[in-house]
């Protein structure tokens, strides 16, 4: 460009204006331009921009360049910081309404936040109180079968980790344990369920777990030592000083108490009522601590020296495998180190000591999180843009007497401050209000968090609040600090056309955040119901499961059948439906070609209990010979055997054995929504049966559990009674999606009233501002709905837009996840799709129409009179 | 008197400022330097100069007109004091008595002067 390059450096320019001291830049600057036009004739342009940019530089000196605090001395930052604060409330309490919604709806978001940052907090402070923990790792296997498949294992054998502390260098200390120390403890009169590990007493070297009482480089010497925590030792004695005493174990082995333990805390993934030894194991020599393969419920903890090499090591770790994998016939296993910091959370190894929070889980809540966060950060934005208007002589005055865009614009940040750290107080109640049913959300968190509050939260709160409000209040504060401070007070209108492109974007966001989560809430639940009401072929109405123990079937069943409300008793070895399934290769006629069916063992009255349709045949008699079997009508087609009763009489083998088939059941759905119809077989007499079923007749659902726990007491004094309804079983293995139906119900419920209330917000300030121009058309003849028409055009186009966005979002949101591996779903439809949108237009509207049409009725004669 | 000294930059401009007579801002104190001593010196170190013998007082300044070539910004003009033509004038005394003192050196200095 011919004009630039007649003129100084543009760049130079302006970082000249931006360091030199105002009272010296008209000589200065005056001085450096004259002299580069005189230059620039001498020289010729590049010379004298070269020059120039020099001469610049060469201003870079003390006495030129402004000082960094240029604010008077005398400048009172208490005063003015208690100014901003009054004026803020002012402003808060004369817009009553603007401040309402801005507040509950940042409120409403940020107790969401809380229960992130909460949440996050928590989960990252997990194993924390462990020392040395930069030098603890686990040893973990991968399994490799014959067929190629690997299976990554938190787990290692006791084995490798005893020969790796005997018989290799590079570990300070090395800590195998391994689950299965469960059962039953008495002492005298009074017995505790105890679930507890075997360890030795490296355990205590490694791990910073501690002993109130005992020694504990002896507490596990001894076979058969036993350490108790706290409440454990509580329960059984109402004491803790309890080293020395004797308590039984279930088979009546007398186990020593040898040391007290701190109860482990709530966010360690290790948790365990008792240490037993495991020279106790050793003793008896079994697999779990003499095999190298057995690495199923076995975790090896390592602490390494100093200046470790994981290299060094994991040679070591490969050494041991190739030694001891030879001994290994089905598969074989590589060892591996895993960072203790890394178990928890993690990304999902086979069999953790406990459930682990997935990593995933953590990440998909932060950042929905920060999507409704988002949102209410949105509706103060937008709000702060509208109304700016308002505030422009406010900001004219305070620029002529003297305020500088710092200042102006640190007082719009202190109010934004302000209105979120008020947010945060009130949402501080709503998280007390949501805590629990986000705790109940889902499995993983029922089973690792507890969101109880630690001191430093309340200062990640107040952080977070700050943070918020300078997020909200970024862009008002910046757009508000560049009014012309002449053309506010001269009545100049200012534009702030950009402001309203934004503020259109920023509501269609929120729109279509709320649309996409309604969306989502609607074909989730609908699929949810559907899955529960699915008709599985069998009834689940009214039944009873009662999980037997190890009592012995009859027994119960005849107890229970003596209570009047029981309709029907049977019994079965699993429960279908819910999850569990066995299955076998079954043989026909031809030897070669097998069928895959599930099996399930049953009592002779379940088919009848249950509601099963017997489509031929006898069934199975009262006393089962143990080789009768019925089959369904899928399996049948798959021997190929077209009519039922042709089956009656004939032989298959399963299980290495020939059964007889007396019977033929109509098909049901022995999986979830996410299994097919698949062959089925019912067997009688072949397995234990866990399960009694007992079908209820009663109104009184209370008396009748009662009658029913009395009459498991007569039979089992020792364990409780464990009954669930089939149905209640049901919607438990459907959990899952029931988790993320309260998710997106929850997220769908904030996001809807947060994008309302900014609507609300922005209608009224719509009808405010627009009152003359109401007025003058309604003079001029239009009619209230041509003037409702209006006013809502302008969001219409908005919500088309969102709906637009957010609805195949959805869409592919939930055949993602949702229904990802459902095999019955239900069809979506034009109502399954649009009924989310379509409400919350409706609801939209209404909002906007309830401002409009104030505005429309208002008496034109009132809003035209004053000027 | 300590505040009196004169640097040699100073005396330079100082000069330069009375030679100029009633044309002496910033750009035409530059170039006159230039012509004369063939130094190029920096607008920010004459910045620097001119701000110190400001506030000793010896040259006293007042803002003058704005013209297009500075972009419609005003020239600041330079006017040496009394007290800094006294301080000049002490310092060429200086220099003349100790040249004076120099023997055979002091005809060709006179000569020259003349």
């Amino acid at each position: 460009m011919p004009a630039d390059r007649t003129t100084p450096p543009r760049f130079f320019t302006r970082l000249f204006e931006r360091f030199c001291k105002q009272n010296l830049y008209d000589e200065l600057q005056g001085d450096l331009e004259e002299e580069f036009y005189l230059n620039l004739e001498e020289f010729g342009i590049a010379r004298a921009r070269k020059l120039y940019r020099r001469e610049v530089l060469k201003m870079l000196r003390p006495s030129v360049v402004k000082k960094i605090r240029n604010q008077p001395t005398y400048y009172n930052h208490t005063a003015m910081f208690r100014n901003y604060s009054i004026v803020a409330f002012r402003n808060l309490s004369r817009n009553r309404l603007f401040s309402a919604i801005n507040i509950i709806g940042l409120a409403i978001s940020m107790a969401v936040g809380l229960i992130a940052i909460t949440f996050v907090s928590e989960i990252y402070s997990y194993d924390n109180f462990h020392d040395n923990r930069d030098r603890l790792f686990r040893v973990v296997s991968n399994l490799h079968r014959t067929n190629g498949n690997v299976t990554e294992y938190a787990t290692a054998s006791v084995f490798a980790g005893n020969r790796l502390a005997n018989d290799f260098a590079g570990f300070e200390a090395v800590a195998p344990l391994t689950k299965g120390f469960r059962g039953e403890m008495r002492k005298g009169e009074s017995s505790i369920a105890i679930q507890g590990i075997y360890a030795n007493n490296d355990f205590f070297k490694v791990l910073s777990f501690q002993l109130l009482a005992g020694n504990s480089g002896s507490a596990l010497t001894e076979p058969n030592s036993v350490i108790l925590t706290e409440t454990a030792a509580q329960k059984l004695f109402d004491r803790s000083d309890v080293v020395g005493e004797i308590i039984e174990w279930k088979d009546q082995t007398p186990y020593k108490i040898t040391g007290v333990l701190k109860d482990p805390p709530s966010n360690s993934h290790l948790k365990f009522d008792a240490i037993a030894s495991l020279k106790t194991l050793e003793e008896k020599n079994i697999s779990t601590v003499t095999d190298f393969g057995v690495i199923w419920a076995s975790h090896v903890y390592v602490l390494l020296p100093e200046n470790y090499d994981l290299q060094q090591i994991q040679t070591n770790l490969d050494k041991l495998a190739e030694e001891e994998n030879p001994k290994l016939k089905y598969w074989q296993l590589s060892l591996g180190l895993e960072r203790f910091d890394d178990i928890f959370p993690s990304t999902g190894k086979a069999n953790q000591f406990s459930t682990v929070m997935p990593k995933e889980k953590v990440t998909s809540i932060v950042v929905l999180a920060l999507i409704v966060l988002f949102s209410a950060c949105f509706n103060y934005t937008n709000l702060s843009l509208a109304r700016s208007l308002k505030r422009s002589k406010e900001i004219g005055v305070r620029k002529v007497v003297g305020a500088g865009k710092t200042h102006l614009f640190l007082q719009f940040i202190i109010e934004a401050i302000l209105v979120a750290v008020i947010a945060v107080i009130i949402s501080y109640g709503l998280f007390q209000l949501i805590k629990p049913e986000f705790l109940a959300l889902d499995f993983y968190i029922q089973r690792t968090t507890t969101l109880d509050l630690q001191p430093i939260n309340y200062l990640y709160f107040f952080l977070f609040a700050v943070a918020i409000g300078i997020l909200a209040g970024l862009f008002p504060s910046l757009l508000m600090t560049r009014f012309k401070p002449v053309n506010i007070l001269k009545g100049v209108s200012v534009k702030t056309s950009k402001g309203v492109g934004l503020r259109k974007v920023l509501v269609g966001i929120q729109f279509a955040l709320s649309m996409g989560f309604a969306t989502l809430v609607t074909m989730t639940y609908k699929q949810y119901k559907y899955a529960l009401n699915f008709d599985l072929g069998f009834t689940t109405e009214n039944i009873l499961n009662v999980e037997v123990q190890s009592n012995t079937p009859e027994v119960l069943k005849s107890q229970f059948q003596a209570v009047p409300e029981v309709a029907g008793v049977s019994s079965a070895s699993i429960m279908p439906s819910t999850g569990n399934s066995m299955s076998n290769f079954v043989k026909y006629k031809n030897p070669l070609d097998s069928v895959t069916a599930y099996t399930m063992d049953i009592g002779p009255d379940y088919l009848t209990n249950m509601g099963h349709q017997l489509l031929a045949g006898p069934g199975f008699e009262k006393e089962g010979t143990g080789d009768r079997a019925i089959v369904n009508e899928l399996f049948l087609k798959e021997i190929g055997i077209n009519k039922s009763s042709e089956a009656i009489g004939e032989q298959i083998s399963f299980y290495n054995k020939t059964w007889m088939i007396t019977g033929v059941v109509k098909d049901f759905h022995y999986g979830t929504i996410k299994n097919e119809l698949e062959p089925f077989i019912f067997t009688m007499g072949r397995q234990d049966h866990y399960y009694l079923n007992v079908k209820l007749k009663t109104n009184d659902i209370t008396a009748t559990m009662n009658r029913l726990e009395s009459a498991w007491k007569e039979v089992d004094n020792v364990h409780p009674f464990e009954a669930r309804f089939y149905d209640d079983w049901l919607q438990d293995t459907y959990s899952d999606m029931n988790a993320s139906l309260k998710t997106f119900g929850l997220l769908s419920g904030v996001a809807i009233c947060i994008s309302i209330l900014g609507l609300l917000g922005m209608a009224v300030y719509n009808a405010e501002s627009r009152l003359k121009e109401l007025a003058i058309r309604k003079v001029l003849g239009a009619t209230l709905s041509s003037l409702m028409l209006l006013l809502s055009r302008s969001f219409m186009g908005i919500f088309i837009l969102s709906a637009c966005v957010a609805i195949p979002l959805a869409y592919y949101i939930y055949e993602e996840t949702i229904v990802s591996t459902a095999v019955y779903k239900i069809n979506i439809g034009f109502w399954e799709l649009a009924s989310g949108a379509l409400l919350i237009v409706a609801v939209a509207l209404l909002t906007i129409s309830s401002q409009t049409m104030k505005a429309a009725r208002s008496n034109p004669a009132e809003s035209l009179r004053n000027e | 008197m300590k505040g009196s000294h004169l640097g040699e930059f100073q005396e330079l401009v100082l000069l330069t400022i009375m030679v100029l007579k009633e044309n002496a801002y910033g750009v035409s104190i530059k170039r006159e330097i230039k012509d004369r001593a063939d130094r190029s010196i920096s607008r920010g170190a004459l910045h620097t100069a001119l701000s110190r013998l400001e506030e000793k007082g010896l040259i006293e300044s007042w803002q003058g007109e704005a013209n297009k070539e500075r972009g419609g910004m005003r020239k600041r003009y330079y006017k040496v004091t009394d007290t800094g033509a006294a301080a000049l004038r002490a310092a060429k005394e200086l220099r003349d008595s100790l040249w004076n003192e120099i023997p055979g050196l002091s005809l060709q200095y006179q000569h020259h002067y003349a």
